[in-house]
């Protein structure tokens, strides 16, 4: 069976003009600028609001004097599932139990904020925050001095208005 | 034969000795009934009140611990009815217990903790502030928690019952009373107080060695045997990280009990030693260096081919069976010769008194009784030095196998035409050693000890070799094998089975023979003196 070609008529490039069609993209472009519901985020002038559950790098609270409040119960480094926790504990000069080496790799933590679930004293949280940038790779294993400094807030795993979630 | 009763435990039906308490039939037909106070080791004070079960027909609970069975007794330890009474008491345990189990040593492995989860209240009712006792240095290497005691006074008992020392005691009364010692004596200067912390279903008594250190949970059980004497003591390593990070004994009421004396349970650091041999070395001619293992055994074997007909090596009495049985194929192999041993011999012995069977034997090392039975012969002094000066000019082959030779001159074995030095760390008395040859240590190896009565015993690996390191029976096995001693071996079952092929105390005996509570050798005279 042979096959037929169907051979579109197309416009000669002679006799058509293409003002036309530019004059109605541009208006669709003109009213863009003019529409008040606007898309684009100036990022990073404008950040958003991050969800409360947002889960991203770590915090160490802290007590008001300053000791990280963990008391190196080793219930993180048990649940992590990448295994991504190192945990040293040991005792200070006031006989209280704490981290002397407390180090999360942030490269191989998948985020899942079990540590936080875990924690029996309310001490590492996983953090709303997303701007990891460093300039090396070895950064990127946060130490407890650098968990106890971070900033930013530490994430809602659940509502605190309803914690069993019924 | 003594009489029988039959009685119904849970539905099971079960015969026992008479006189057995309801606890221990229970254990037979596979109940545990929970318990503090009471340890098999130690009297039954019946005073925890954790192993209430309902005996049909009696008006009110009964202690488990205590009440012997009765022919045609019906025992529920799980009903509603007995569970309800463990769950009263436990509410009291936990009316002053702090629930610190964040930062408590036991949290793990702690008995409170196990009840409390199978059995206990969802949610505690209590409201008063709880009282507060703080921490207590007992002396030794026990802390004690005041907030945590539940009171069983298994370490009082102790003390008093077994090491036969009153170093404890109750002081005060009602919510207020807790353990004390008296005055500022404390623990110092016992012998066997480590197993108050062992025995402490709480984390009341914890060790200040191990404080801290890892969590239960995180450590691996490894049945291994206690190398600081030639009682032979069965412990567990519990290993984490590839670190021994702590000795627990093990039951064996044939040595040990359920007891280790403290000597042994701290003497745990060098088998986490570093700066270990990894790559066999060969030294002087060609080829010489680190080399691997056919290399190395290869080379030995052709330097040994014109030497043979005069050998002489020291053993040591930390190699197990296999290893020194395989030693002395390989002795024989080359012409045969003396093999001489050095061991470490202390001034006394110390005697737990309350289970008498347990002695820190003067003999400080794990398998002299091996040695001693494969015909190896004693030499040097009680502080295992000297001895050697036989051995150090020797000029033919010269094999040392585990003895770090600390004691000898650099120029030990210079005189020897073929020095093979067997070690787990290297040595000054080594440098002259044609071949030096990585071996592992009995923690990282299987095998078998034979101790002071001849009981022979096995070991398993808790840790990994380091490196190219291989056990000494691997090594001396093959190189007997290849000079036509026997066939290679590739298991320490196989090692233990040319050992028993050839040396007549280890004849008939076999691994799975063996077990986890050893055997005892065909004879029972002991070889190696007092």
């Amino acid at each position: 069976m042979a096959i037929n070609v169907k051979v579109m008529k197309r416009p000669e490039p002679e006799t058509t003009s293409y003002l036309r069609a530019a004059l109605s993209g541009m208006a669709l472009t003109f009213k863009h600028m003019v529409n008040p519901k606007k898309v684009t985020q100036q990022y990073p002038e404008e950040q958003t609001d991050l969800h409360p559950r947002w889960r991203g790098t770590h915090v160490m609270e802290t007590h008001a004097d300053g000791r990280p409040k963990c008391v190196a119960c080793g219930l993180c480094p048990t649940v992590c599932p990448a295994n991504c926790i190192r945990l040293v504990g040991g005792e200070d000069d006031q006989g209280n139990r704490y981290p002397i080496v407390y180090e999360i790799d942030e490269f191989r933590c998948i985020f899942c904020g079990m540590c936080q679930e875990v924690c029996p004293v309310e001490a590492i949280h996983v953090g709303r925050h997303f701007e990891n940038a460093e300039y090396t790779r070895d950064r990127f294993v946060y130490d407890l001095d650098r968990l106890m400094e971070q900033e930013h807030p530490s994430t809602l795993l659940w509502d605190p208005s309803d914690p069993a979630g019924e | 034969m003594a009489e029988m009763v039959t009685l119904t435990i849970d539905g099971k039906e079960v015969s026992v000795r008479k006189g057995t308490t309801i606890l221990e039939a229970a254990k037979q037909v596979g109940e545990e009934v929970p318990h503090y106070c009471y340890h098999p080791g130690l009297s039954s004070p019946a005073m925890c009140r954790m192993c209430l079960v309902e005996v049909e027909g009696a008006p009110k609970p009964m202690p488990g611990c205590v009440t012997t069975v009765a022919e045609g007794q019906v025992v529920n330890t799980q009903s509603g009815e007995a569970r309800h009474h463990r769950q009263g008491v436990l509410e009291f345990y936990l009316v002053n217990h702090p629930l610190d189990c964040p930062i408590c040593d036991m949290s793990g492995e702690c008995y409170l903790q196990d009840y409390v989860h199978a059995e206990g209240r969802k949610h505690g009712r209590g409201r008063e502030p709880k009282r507060v006792f703080g921490r207590d240095d007992f002396g030794g290497d026990v802390l004690f928690y005041g907030d945590r005691c539940v009171m069983c006074t298994r370490c009082v008992r102790f003390m008093s019952e077994v090491e036969q020392d009153h170093r404890l005691t109750v002081v005060e009364r009602g919510n207020r009373s807790v353990i004390d010692t008296f005055f500022d004596e404390g623990l110092d200067g016992t012998h066997f107080h480590g197993n108050v912390v062992d025995i402490c279903p709480v984390g009341a008594l914890v060790s200040k060695d191990f404080l801290h250190k890892a969590r239960a949970w995180d450590l691996t059980h490894t049945p291994s045997i206690c190398t600081s004497c030639s009682q032979g003591c069965n412990i567990d390593h519990h290993t984490r990280d590839n670190l021994v990070q702590r000795l627990k004994p093990r039951e064996n009421l044939d040595v040990n009990g359920w007891w280790i004396c403290d000597y042994g349970r701290h003497n745990y650091e060098w088998m986490n030693h570093g700066d270990r041999l990894e790559a066999p070395l060969v030294r002087g001619g060609e080829p010489s260096g680190a080399m691997g293992w056919g290399d190395a055994l290869r080379t030995l074997l052709e330097r040994a081919a014109d030497k043979k007909g005069s050998v002489k090596a020291v053993a040591s009495p930390f190699a197990s069976n296999e290893s020194l049985g395989a030693l002395k194929r390989l002795v024989d192999a080359l012409g045969g010769g003396d093999i001489v041993y050095r061991s470490p011999r202390a001034e006394d012995e110390v005697t737990l008194e309350g289970f008498p069977t347990l002695v820190r034997r003067k003999d400080l090392s794990p398998n002299t009784g091996g040695a001693g039975r494969l015909g190896m012969k004693r030499v040097g002094d009680d502080e295992g030095h000297g001895g050697l000066e036989n051995v150090a000019n020797h000029d033919g082959v010269l094999i040392v196998l585990g003895d770090g030779l600390l004691d000898q001159a650099e120029a030990f074995g210079a005189d020897a035409g073929l020095f093979v030095y067997l070690g787990t760390h290297g040595s000054a008395a080594a440098a002259e050693a044609d071949i030096v040859l990585p071996i592992t240590s009995h923690a990282e190896m299987e095998g078998t000890f034979t101790n002071y009565e001849g009981r022979v015993q096995r070991f398993w690996p808790s840790l990994d070799a380091p490196g190219m390191a291989r056990p000494a029976w691997l090594v001396l096995g093959a190189l007997a094998a290849e000079l036509g001693r026997g066939s290679v071996v590739k298991t320490a079952a196989e090692a233990f089975a040319a050992l028993a092929a050839e040396a007549p105390a280890f004849s008939g005996m076999t691994y799975d023979d063996i077990g986890t509570r050893g055997a005892v050798v065909n004879e029972s005279v002991s070889l190696t003196g007092d």
